[in-house]
């Protein structure tokens, strides 16, 4: 009799674990391809705007809903502030973010304004921790191919956190690039938040 | 009877002399390290790994004003007066000058994939390419790589050591330097005699690759300086990176795979 609850329950275990490997795989199945999926949306999209007749600044303006529908803007923000984002107040952080967001669609729009005749391919993802990379080629005319990955935090509703051009990654150079300038300026946030706004000033 | 004594041509001297000027220099000027009670500068300061980021800097300084006065000029120059095909052409000759230093990184890093893919580009390119100006060999299966002997340290466990940003060559590490000083020293055209029109053309070859190198980045640096706070901790974190994911693009590069060019197993 106890063998048997023994062997029935181990069974029902056994059982039970083999569905939850299977749901545990064709979730990270769906993830991975999901993030793939919308990579191929969000590059159709960016492609299209770029290789568009329209000039620079209607591209601009073109940009700025589809960074805001696939960008997890406000997390790369915080990830470029690094340790500072926990001394910052309510009000730098709403500041800062806000001006993030237009440093980052006037960086974009920049880079891409020089692109034209641009066509790309997805070479295949892979998981990296809560994180599906995407990998993609892109190519333009006269110009040797870039390898570009997308980092697509797919937790929840897939958002691209970051971008890693030939091994070089957008937010870990701003990262750097702001960590350099707090210490040059005594770890002052208000100085980083008035030369962003310079920056705003003199690129937009 | 005629010396043909094995020297290096002034180009390397000049350029090793350089680099020990930068070695006296940095010695004078030290970053301030953060005390053990701040942490988190600490930490960023050991992640920087530049302790002398001072001298760095005043060299930045003076590449920058160089480059915005003499290079920059020069190569957008470069660029509007030599068409595209012309450079494309220029950019492969010079690559296939580099072929034997290539050849001898891709040794020393026991890739015989990379290895044999340089020595049939370079005996194709030379030939049917007229000199390496046309890169046929590309078409034929043998794709164009890069790597230096920097690269080759880094895989026998050579650490970087710290930044340094040196005059005329922008950033580098002592690792690199060691792994310049090394191409250089197996550079057939370094040991070219004296007297030779050859040495001319170790000049222009020198030249030529600057004003290529610089033509090929330039909206790239132009981008950097326009959008970054600090160009010059933003240039020191891409090239790190860039270094980074190169040791670990020829450590993986090992692929079993037969080449494009041979029978491929069916699928």
């Amino acid at each position: 009799m106890h063998t048997l609850i023994t062997r029935r329950t181990i069974l029902c275990l056994t059982a039970a674990a083999c569905a939850l490997a299977a749901t545990a795989r064709s979730s990270a199945f769906a993830q991975t391809s999901g993030a793939d999926g919308f990579i191929k949306t969000f590059s159709d999209d960016l492609v299209a705007i770029v290789n568009g007749p329209d000039p620079a600044a209607q591209k601009k303006a073109a940009l700025g809903p589809v960074i805001d529908r696939d960008v997890d803007v406000a997390a790369v923000a915080r990830f470029c502030l690094g340790r500072f984002w926990a001394d910052a107040s309510p009000a730098q952080r709403t500041e800062y973010v806000t001006l993030f967001h237009h440093v980052l669609l006037n960086n974009i729009s920049g880079h891409l304004g020089d692109y034209r005749g641009v066509s790309y391919t997805l070479t295949g993802d892979s998981a990296q921790g809560a994180n599906t990379l995407v990998g993609s080629t892109i190519t333009r005319p006269n110009q040797p191919p870039i390898n570009v990955q997308w980092v697509v935090d797919t937790t929840g509703t897939p958002k691209v956190v970051d971008v890693i051009a030939e091994g070089t990654s957008m937010r870990v150079t701003t990262r750097s690039d702001y960590a350099s300038y707090l210490s040059q300026h005594g770890d002052n946030i208000d100085a980083l938040i008035a030369a962003l706004h310079r920056q705003l000033d003199s690129t937009s | 009877m005629r010396r043909t004594k094995l020297k290096p041509s002034p180009v390397h001297r000049i350029l090793a002399s350089a680099a020990m000027a930068t070695g006296a220099l940095a010695l004078a000027g030290c970053a301030t390290k953060p005390p053990a009670s701040d942490a988190d500068a600490l930490q960023d300061y050991q992640q920087t790994n530049d302790p002398l980021e001072p001298t760095n800097r005043f060299f930045y300084r003076v590449n920058d004003t160089l480059d915005r006065y003499t290079l920059k000029p020069i190569a957008q120059g470069y660029i509007i007066v030599v068409p595209t095909p012309v450079r494309t052409g220029v950019h492969n000759a010079l690559a296939n000058l580099s072929s034997p230093v290539l050849f001898a990184d891709d040794v020393s890093q026991a890739n015989p994939r990379h290895a044999g893919d340089t020595f049939m580009r370079f005996v194709i390119n030379s030939t049917a390419g007229a000199a390496g100006v046309f890169d046929v060999a590309k078409s034929l299966g043998y794709p164009p790589h890069d790597t230096n002997f920097g690269i080759t340290l880094a895989l026998w466990g050579v650490p970087a050591g710290p930044y340094l940003y040196l005059p005329f060559i922008g950033p580098s590490s002592p690792r690199a330097i060691v792994g310049r000083g090394a191409d250089t020293v197996l550079d057939p055209f370094t040991w070219v005699p004296r007297g030779y029109g050859l040495l001319t053309l170790n000049w222009a070859r020198y030249g030529l690759g600057i004003i290529d190198l610089r033509a090929s980045y330039m909206s790239d640096i132009d981008h950097v300086k326009a959008s970054a706070l600090d160009p010059y901790a933003t240039f020191r974190s891409l090239y790190r990176q860039n270094i980074n994911s190169q040791i670990e693009a020829a450590r993986h590069s090992q692929d079993a795979s037969p080449p494009s060019w041979s029978a491929q197993p069916a699928p």
